[in-house]
């Protein structure tokens, strides 16, 4: 496999970085951001979607910080893996990604930003040019979306980060920097349901850091994973629970995994928690509503229908977890 | 006495001159030194040389050809791979590791389509762009090859037409990969797309355009590259079964997942002889291939086989990429490297075939296994690869260990628009010994009796035949399942662990070394072909052209040599890489190697020994009978001080004639029946095993969780047990994968969608149980000091264990391989909602109470255990065919005694309703019999 050709600029400060971005757009020359690499590299090897040039943000100093209320976008994702002072939630997650090679290199950035994914999407250029490409790497061709034909408005190839969840759980606000300023904003606003399109992230702009308020911080909770093999995979169904102790009403709820973006669901903790908490039977309620509200679709190693009902098991396993 | 001489017992007056050098006759006395550059060496190691001359070791059947030859050198110790410190370094050369000056890149332009007909090929544009100095299409290559000689079906490149997506259609060669990879999009090809089959049970029908055209040999319109019929026995004994078992499978298919992807260098040196670089595990069939395909006779090209990166039998076709490389460096005038990407590895593919099995399975009152009844439909891809043979495989391999009233097999092999499949690892017979064994465990239930009983009752004796007419020689299946009944402390766990948790057993059997070999007479040429040189330096160089696939033969081959002639291993020097210097081997496939091998190595080196000992004669005037060889030093047997060193005797044999060469070959002896198809699944031993896993099934979400196998495995003779653990627990692995999480996923446009190691899950570490490797020796008569094959054999019985054992842990039969979480969660539903139950937490376990059969399978066991034991150790002699459990005279042909006791390799009219999914290929008629081509 040869990568295509890029340019790669290595700027040391976010200023930097944001004046490269700004000057490239202007010259109408398009551009990735690049972390930890382990996501966008690999996708640039098969061809999808690669482009000119590529920002890294390896060397800016000071985005790499660490602490239980705020978490640099170049964290390193085995840095989250040991509890040198960060939310035990977020240990949990990030100790779950991938495997202990990859997560050497991988970053929190990245990891919340990461491409979304789908079988027609993530193979070669041969095996793309086979089935006559698909709506996400259409290669100008404005091919139709292979997982539900005759529409190729939608992408829906899935996201399949484990730390969003949690970090939603957390309450966790994302801090997003480019050549027009710093916006922040809560991060179930981050995600926007188009497997193309992914977040909110303008043309230009990265996501710098997270925070997570003091309030939040202390917050207890478990992230239940669904996957085959208990390293490497991507999550195939996620669902992470927070609380703060003995509060019911704080109960809070994410899933990831399951559509082009991780999801916080409110109105189905609401629903249950109309009625009074009721211990077992109101985790079997939220578990089963929870299962209900999630849309799946065929586009990773297990199928749809399995992955939705296994929503109601992760979600009971991690609310029981949560409540231990 | 001539030159001999004799040491004096050690210690009085000075041993050594004052320039350091020893005073000749003055060494202490023990041990005797060996006169070499070490003044002593190490006594004869007792515990490894065999009682019956001498040691101290044990034989479980008594003594062996090979004793004589036994000097307690590496035979049966842990012996780490001769080649283990090139690859821990870094140093060994795979096949991309090969650089050549001047070489070119060649890229490989594949198919769009899953079957198109090519209506043209521009190649303009390609040769147009600097830096591409050579194109090659179908029309460079139209001479057809295959690994098996009755189906050659493959081209370099596609010739008229295109049956998979991946197939090669043309090659380009440039000077750096970027310009090779553009140069791709500049073909102009116009297509005709075709309708495409890519499930078998639609290739059973008649169809427009069928993949491959066998002409006068065509079965009607069909897709059917092979049908088998074969039933043996009496089958008036499955009309009033006491048990039965009956059970459809769908197994998806799996591929090697090898580390090291497919690369090759071509190079046509300056006389114009072709030098080519590939890993293979048959290199002899790639150099036959290249000569046909290439037009140049075979002793004009050389073909180098790197280090091989794993094979599992995905290696073992010779390959188009291969014929590309040679075809686009003669083109070129340059070395041509081509290196696979995994997604080109998973369309050349080879891997096992998909199959739909069927298995009945019948008992009599008294729990003899009346009949097996299977019926194997396989999905064999694009081409046929060794698809002839695991088309008789995937039944033959049924007919062990157990005795059977009758068997009736067909199978039917297809061809798919998808990649080809072939030979992986326990080929042909994994799917169906699955099933079978499965299928048992669901009889012993029926029956309320204990399954390893069942099979102790049931098992074939040593030196016996089958109902197949195969030839058993040593047979460890009997302790094989004793120890892993003891080791897993079965008695105690089976059918009374908690919901959740099971545990189950699964045997396997399995050839060890093809008895047929395809290009020649058995009868006239060996299988192997091993030459020895000694020369004066006292260095051994063994030549064979055995393929080390990771699997160990050069260890094997290095070790039988350093025995006989007790050297050293570091002494020994195996090369095997060059067709130029070795001599023919097949190859790696058929667990052959170690036992064909390593017995044409024997006998190569007991010759260099006879020379040795003569020598040795000569000098010290004792006849070799009474000499003994040891640690680099021939002596005196009733006199150890009276010795020669090996220098000095060799020195002595060298004498006229320089450097000693021996040659040495293995042929197997004349076995089996005269049937059509009596030599698929022949072989001159076979290996026998039995594992017990244990599992965690977590009922809510369907995940499996194999923690511990106890795997038995009967090698014969374990000449390295490091090697044979390591086969052992690398084929639970292989095996585990299959069974939990493995497998070729084919989308709903008939697509891989997983040709990548990510989507492709081979169990990782953590999902590793731990495995107890167990090694049975029963001392094979044929084979090299009584081993036999431990590559493929242990991976069968992983398959049933873990299945029996989720049935014992959740009490649902699965019977869709892999057990992947949703296949087991939709199991689990359905049998909530069949039984009404809410909650999986609530399901029942299966739980025994032994009827009164139980009593009666241990006192048979019980007696059969004195007969095998009689029979291994050749105490008892007398003849015994499958068939003496159901009450025949082994000295009478059956067919003499029973009326109906048939052998018969095609369908009567009448059966041809009857027949199973596979089955029904035998109502299509081939061309010539409907008029058609001739």
């Amino acid at each position: 496999m040869l990568m295509p050709p890029f340019v790669l600029h290595n700027p040391t400060t976010v200023e930097e970085a944001c004046s490269i971005a700004g000057s490239l757009m202007e010259k109408g020359e398009d551009f990735d951001w690049v972390a930890g690499g382990t996501d966008l590299l690999p996708n640039y090897k098969w061809h999808l979607n690669p482009k000119p040039h590529v920002i890294s943000l390896a060397r800016i100093e000071g985005v790499n910080t660490l602490s239980l209320h705020e978490i640099g976008c170049m964290a390193r994702l085995a840095d989250l893996t040991v509890e040198n002072g960060i939310h035990p939630l977020i240990v949990e997650a990030a100790s779950k990604v991938a495997s202990s090679l990859i997560r050497r290199n991988a970053t929190l950035g990245g990891n919340l930003c990461l491409d979304t994914r789908c079988f027609w999407y993530n193979q070669g250029e041969d095996w793309r040019r086979s089935i006559d490409w698909c709506h996400k790497a259409d290669c100008g061709t404005g091919a139709d979306c292979r997982v539900i034909p005759n529409q190729n408005t939608l992408c829906v190839a899935t996201y399949q980060g484990d730390i969003a969840p949690t970090l939603m759980v957390l309450d966790a606000d994302v801090h997003l920097i480019g050549p027009s300023g710093l916006r922040t904003m809560p991060l179930q606003e981050f995600y926007q349901l188009d497997g193309m399109k992914k977040n909110v992230l303008e043309k230009g702009e990265f996501l710098l850091k997270i925070t997570i308020s003091e309030a939040s911080a202390a917050r207890t909770g478990s992230y239940q994973k669904l996957r085959v093999r208990d390293t490497w995979d991507f999550p195939e169904a996620g669902v992470a629970a927070s609380w703060i102790s003995g509060d019911a009403t704080s109960l809070k709820i994410a899933t990831t995994a399951l559509e082009s973006i991780p999801r916080c669901h409110p109105d189905e903790v609401a629903a249950v928690l109309e009625t009074d908490w009721d211990g077992m039977n109101s985790v079997k309620a939220l578990a089963a509503a929870v299962r209900k509200s999630v849309k799946p679709v065929n586009n990773t190693s297990l199928p749809p229908r399995y992955r939705k009902s296994m929503v109601r098991v992760l979600t009971k396993r991690a609310v029981e977890k949560m409540l231990e | 006495m001539s030159g001999g001489y004799r040491q004096q017992p050690g210690g009085s007056g000075q041993t050594t001159r004052k320039d350091g050098k020893r005073v000749a006759g003055k060494q202490s006395f023990p041990p005797p030194g060996s006169g070499g550059s070490r003044p002593h060496m190490s006594p004869r190691d007792l515990d490894f040389i065999p009682e019956s001359v001498g040691g101290k070791e044990e034989q479980p059947a008594g003594s062996h050809i090979h004793d004589r030859a036994r000097t307690g050198t590496t035979v049966g110790k842990e012996i780490p791979l001769v080649d283990s410190n090139a690859k821990v370094t870094g140093q060994a050369w795979y096949g991309d590791d090969v650089r050549l000056p001047n070489e070119i890149i060649g890229k490989i332009l594949r198919s769009p389509h899953h079957y198109a007909r090519i209506k043209s090929i521009d190649t303009s544009r390609v040769e147009a762009l600097p830096g591409v100095l050579a194109v090659a299409t179908g029309e460079d290559s139209p001479h057809r090859f295959g690994v098996l000689p009755v189906t050659k079906d493959e081209h370099a490149m596609a010739v008229e037409k295109v049956r998979h997506v991946g197939d090669l259609v043309a090659c380009v060669a440039a000077v750096d990969e970027a310009t090779a990879l553009e140069a791709l999009n500049l073909f102009d090809i116009e297509w005709e797309v075709l309708e495409p089959v890519f499930d078998p049970k639609k290739g059973l029908e008649d169809s427009d355009e069928p993949i491959h055209w066998r002409g006068k040999y065509h079965l009607s319109k069909t897709n059917v590259q092979k049908r088998v019929f074969q039933e043996f026995g009496d089958r008036s004994l499955v009309d009033k079964p006491h048990a039965e078992s009956h059970g459809k499978w769908s197994m998806a298919g799996v591929h090697h997942g090898f580390t090291e992807p497919h690369a090759v260098v071509a190079h046509w040196g300056p006389n114009g002889r072709l030098q080519l670089y590939t890993p293979q595990q048959v290199p002899h069939y790639t150099h036959r291939a290249l000569s046909t395909v290439l037009d140049v006779p075979m002793h004009q090209i050389n073909v180098i086989r790197t280090f091989v990166g794993g094979g599992f039998g995905g290696k073992s076709d010779p390959f188009p990429h291969e014929m590309c490389a040679a075809i686009l460096a003669r083109k070129a005038g340059r070395p041509v490297r081509i290196t696979f990407d995994r997604e080109e590895v998973y369309w050349i593919n080879r891997g096992r075939h998909p199959s739909h099995i069927e298995v009945k399975m019948t008992a009599d009152e008294e729990a003899r296994i009346s009949g097996f009844d299977i019926d194997a439909l396989i999905d064999g891809g694009g081409f046929a690869s060794f698809g002839h043979v695991t088309s008789y495989y995937n039944g033959v391999l049924a007919t062990a260990p157990y005795e059977l009233g009758s068997f009736h097999y067909t199978g039917a092999r297809v061809w798919t628009n998808k990649p080809a499949s072939g030979a992986m690892r326990g080929h042909g017979a994994v799917n169906t010994r699955c099933a079978v064994e499965v299928g048992l465990d669901e009889m012993a239930e029926t029956m309320q009796v204990d399954p390893i009983d069942l099979r102790l009752a049931n098992l074939l004796p040593p030196h016996s035949r089958t109902i197949s007419g195969f030839r058993i020689t040593s047979n460890g299946m009997r302790e094989a399942l004793e120890k892993v009944r003891e080791g897993s402390n079965w008695d105690e766990k089976f059918r009374q662990l908690p919901l959740g948790k099971g545990i189950g057993i699964g045997c396997g059997f399995f050839i060890s070394g093809s008895g047929l070999p395809i290009h020649w007479d058995p009868n006239r040429f060996p299988h192997a072909t091993v030459h020895i040189q000694v020369d004066m330096d006292g260095g051994v160089t063994v030549h064979t052209g055995a393929a080390d696939i990771g699997q160990g033969s050069t260890t094997a081959v290095a070790q039988v040599v350093s025995e006989v002639l007790a050297l050293p291993i570091e002494m020994v020097h195996v090369r095997s890489h060059e067709s130029d210097t070795s001599p023919v081997d097949l190859g790696s496939y058929s667990s052959r190697v170690t036992f064909m091998n390593a017995n044409a190595a024997i006998r190569a080196a007991l010759e260099i020994r006879e020379q040795l000992l003569n020598a040795a004669w000569d000098i010290l005037g004792y006849h070799p009978d009474n000499l003994v060889l040891n640690d680099r030093r021939i002596y005196y047997k009733h006199d150890p001080a009276i010795g020669v060193s090996y220098l000095k005797a060799l020195h002595k044999a060298q004498e006229d004639k320089g450097s000693l060469i021996a040659s040495g070959a293995y042929r197997s002896p004349p076995m089996g029946g005269v049937h059509k198809g009596a030599a698929a699944g022949l072989a001159p031993a076979y290996s026998f095993s039995a594992y017990v896993a244990e599992v965690d099934v977590d009922v809510e979400t369907g995940m499996i969780r194999c923690t511990d196998v106890w795997a038995a495995h009967d090698c014969g003779k374990a000449l390295n047990p490091m090697a044979v653990k390591g086969q052992i627990i690398g084929s639970c692995h292989m095996g585990l994968g299959q069974v939990l999480s493995e497998k070729m996923v084919y989308g709903r446009t008939g697509h891989l969608q997983n040709a990548n190691l990510l989507d492709y899950k081979i169990p990782s570490v953590h999902e590793m149980p731990h495995v107890e490797p167990i090694i049975i020796e029963s001392c094979d008569p044929e084979g090299p000091f009584g081993a036999k094959e431990a590559g493929e054999g242990p991976l069968l019985p992983i398959l049933p264990a873990v299945v029996n054992a989720v049935y014992d842990a959740i009490g649902i039969r699965l019977r869709d391989l892999p057990l992947t979480p949703d296949v087991v969660f939709k199991g689990i539903e359905k049998t909530l909602k069949d039984s009404k139950i809410d909650d999986p937490l609530d399901l029942p376990s299966p739980r025994l109470t032994h009827s009164s059969l139980q009593p009666t399978l241990v006192a048979r066991a019980q007696e059969h255990k004195l007969r095998d034991k009689a029979r291994q150790r050749t105490e008892d002699t007398s003849p015994y065919v499958n068939g003496v459990l159901f009450g025949f005279d082994p000295t009478i042909p059956l067919e003499d005694q029973v009326e109906g006791w048939r052998t018969a390799t095609e369908p009567d009219p009448e059966q041809l309703a009857e027949l199973g999914l596979a089955g029904r290929a035998w109502l299509k008629k081939e061309q010539r019999e409907m008029g058609g081509e001739n």
